[in-house]
């Protein structure tokens, strides 16, 4: 574990001295101010509603689209290309404790955007300004649905990374794969039957949804962390793949 | 005497597909021995380096560091072995203590003995200048040296490494492999090269690899007398003792004549003609020589016997690989 965490630390420093985490959460910051202000039906200020619901309508798209791919791109891709993974990994640690330790650094800079969002319902309803009563409790499950999605999304981008040299092909499929895993629930509204009951259960939206309403569903739960453990094994099994190859 | 054995392998294979990278390569390495492993570039050397530092897996054989076995016990492996890749890839983001620490966490050493283990690496590797720095920001040759130092950083019994010198200009090339001797001299190092002189400077012992094959591996010495020809090597002044000058064509025909000359090269000089003259290893033709310059009223200015290169055996063992790669009908 103590390997993990080191390998997380070096990576959440090599973040934060490269432009990535600057680029991920003053873009993500910027965007939701933007999105939470100003645009659907006039912005905040024109519901007249004590919610930031808004807010969990903007970061599911926002961290399938662009952090999620732009935080895991790099994660093993580069150091496959430039060769630092062959000095790593021919260091006492298994390969799981690498997989593990960049996954842990990815959740942690998205943990980091998620806290930087919280100024929110903070700033709106607790100090300076008390807008009125916020109901926490959906606030709290749009968290947990959001922190959930990401790492269903991170897993998902590390496997990319793990297959791929390269940080862009990385990006490319990934941010593919979790818009395709996002939009493929409006699908459902216009199909109907078995087919239609698959689809709602891997979306990333529909399973999203229960989450933005104040909802903790259990099967989401489960979903999600289904998708982020397979996607670990997988990068696992494919960071392995080089001694057989 | 077994427990010296350091690093063995026993019929180590690696294929990609059909192409046969490394091919039943055999041999051991001892305690505080430092070898030369050989070859031209694509003859296994890296795969086979890559499998002690556990970062491939073979195909076939057994491959054993420190009494313990790279697919049983990687972790074991890994933990007694200092390892510096090709082109020493470090994370070019790290400061270079940083970069140390780091290495050290991985490794389990705790900070007091990172403090000083740190201390003498940082000494033998000569790094103390450039331990605030990043490391993007150094020279090829302070990135090798760093990566030797995170080789160094858990005094590990072993080390391997794989083309240390390949990036590094001719002053940087002899320190470094003067620190190689002070940290060889009780450890186990197991150095890759295609650079011949480094061996000759470093090591007592050779591996040469061909085409995934050993195909000599021995003392330096055992290596080079294993082409059976010694070298002899004169230069006679174009000028004789008494001032008439000489011809070359008369230096060579009358060197030729001696018996036991095999072969007599010329190489370029000014002023003068030198001479390269192959003979069997039971000859010693200097004599013979100076009498002759002695006779014909030759000025001698240079006499010398070596044994052949190590580079002109490196040539003969390993020669089938280029020509495989000039020869279209193989393919």
């Amino acid at each position: 574990m103590n390997k993990v965490l080191t390998i997380a630390k070096r990576e959440l420093r090599s973040y934060f001295d490269s432009l990535v985490a600057y680029v991920v959460v003053g873009g993500s910051m910027l965007g939701l101010g933007v999105w939470f202000f100003l645009m659907q039906q006039g912005g905040f200020w024109q519901i007249d509603r004590a919610s930031v619901g808004r807010m969990f309508e903007f970061l599911p798209w926002t961290l399938s689209a662009m952090v999620l791919p732009l935080v895991t791109m790099r994660s093993l891709a580069e150091e496959k290309r430039t060769g630092t993974l062959e000095l790593l990994i021919t260091m006492p640690v298994t390969d799981a404790d690498v997989i593990l330790g960049k996954y842990l650094a990815a959740l942690g800079l998205v943990g980091v955007l998620l806290l930087a969002t919280l100024i929110y319902p903070i700033a709106l309803f607790v100090f300076p300004f008390h807008l009125g009563a916020l109901d926490w409790g959906p606030v709290f499950a749009g968290y947990l649905g959001t922190l959930l999605l990401a790492a269903a999304g991170l897993g998902v981008g590390l496997a990319f990374s793990a297959v791929s040299d390269s940080q862009i092909v990385a990006f490319f499929f990934t941010a593919v794969t979790l818009i395709f895993l996002h939009v493929v629930g409006n699908v459902v509204e216009l199909i109907k039957g078995p087919v239609a009951d698959v689809i709602s259960f891997v979306s990333f939206q529909t399973r999203f949804a229960p989450f933005a309403r104040g909802l903790v569903d259990l099967r989401a739960v489960v979903y999600f962390a289904s998708v982020a453990i397979l996607s670990l094994l997988f990068a696992f099994r494919s960071l392995e793949s080089r001694k057989w190859k | 005497m077994s427990s010296d054995v350091m690093i063995q392998t026993q019929d180590l294979s690696k294929s990609y597909g059909s192409f046969k990278a490394v091919d039943r390569i055999s041999f051991e390495v001892r305690r505080g021995e430092i070898v030369g492993f050989l070859g031209p570039n694509g003859a296994g050397k890296s795969t086979t380096m890559r499998i002690l530092t556990c970062y491939l897996a073979a195909t076939g054989g057994t491959a054993k560091v420190n009494g313990k076995d790279v697919f049983e016990d990687s972790l074991g492996v890994r933990q007694s072995l200092g390892y510096l890749p090709q082109r020493a890839p470090l994370y070019l983001d790290m400061g270079v203590l940083e970069y140390l620490r780091f290495a050290a966490d991985l490794r389990d050493i705790d900070a007091s003995t990172f403090k000083k283990r740190a201390r003498s690496v940082v000494e033998v590797c000569g790094l103390a200048q450039v331990l605030g720095k990043e490391i993007s920001e150094l020279s090829h040759g302070y990135r090798q040296r760093v990566g030797l130092a995170q080789a160094l950083i858990h005094d590990p019994p072993i080390l391997i490494l794989d083309e240390p010198t390949s990036d590094l200009d001719p002053n940087e090339k002899a320190e470094f492999l003067e620190y190689l001797k002070r940290i060889g001299q009780e450890r186990t190092v197991l150095l890759s090269t295609h650079n011949l002189n480094e061996v000759e400077a470093a090591c007592a012992r050779a591996i040469i690899v061909s085409r995934g094959r050993v195909v000599a591996d021995g003392p330096l010495a055992d290596i080079r007398a294993k082409s059976g020809a010694v070298r002899t090597t004169l230069t006679v002044s174009a000028q004789g003792l008494t001032g008439a000058s000489v011809s070359e064509a008369e230096v060579t025909s009358a060197i030729a004549a001696i018996a036991g000359v095999s072969k007599v090269d010329s190489l370029p000089s000014e002023g003068s003609y030198r001479l390269d003259l192959a003979s069997p290893q039971d000859v010693d033709l200097r004599a013979d020589l100076f009498r002759l310059a002695v006779q014909k009223g030759w000025l001698l200015l240079e006499l010398a016997r070596e044994a052949q290169a190590l580079e002109d055996v490196f040539r003969d063992l390993t020669l089938g690989d280029e020509r495989k790669n000039r020869d279209l009908t193989a393919a």
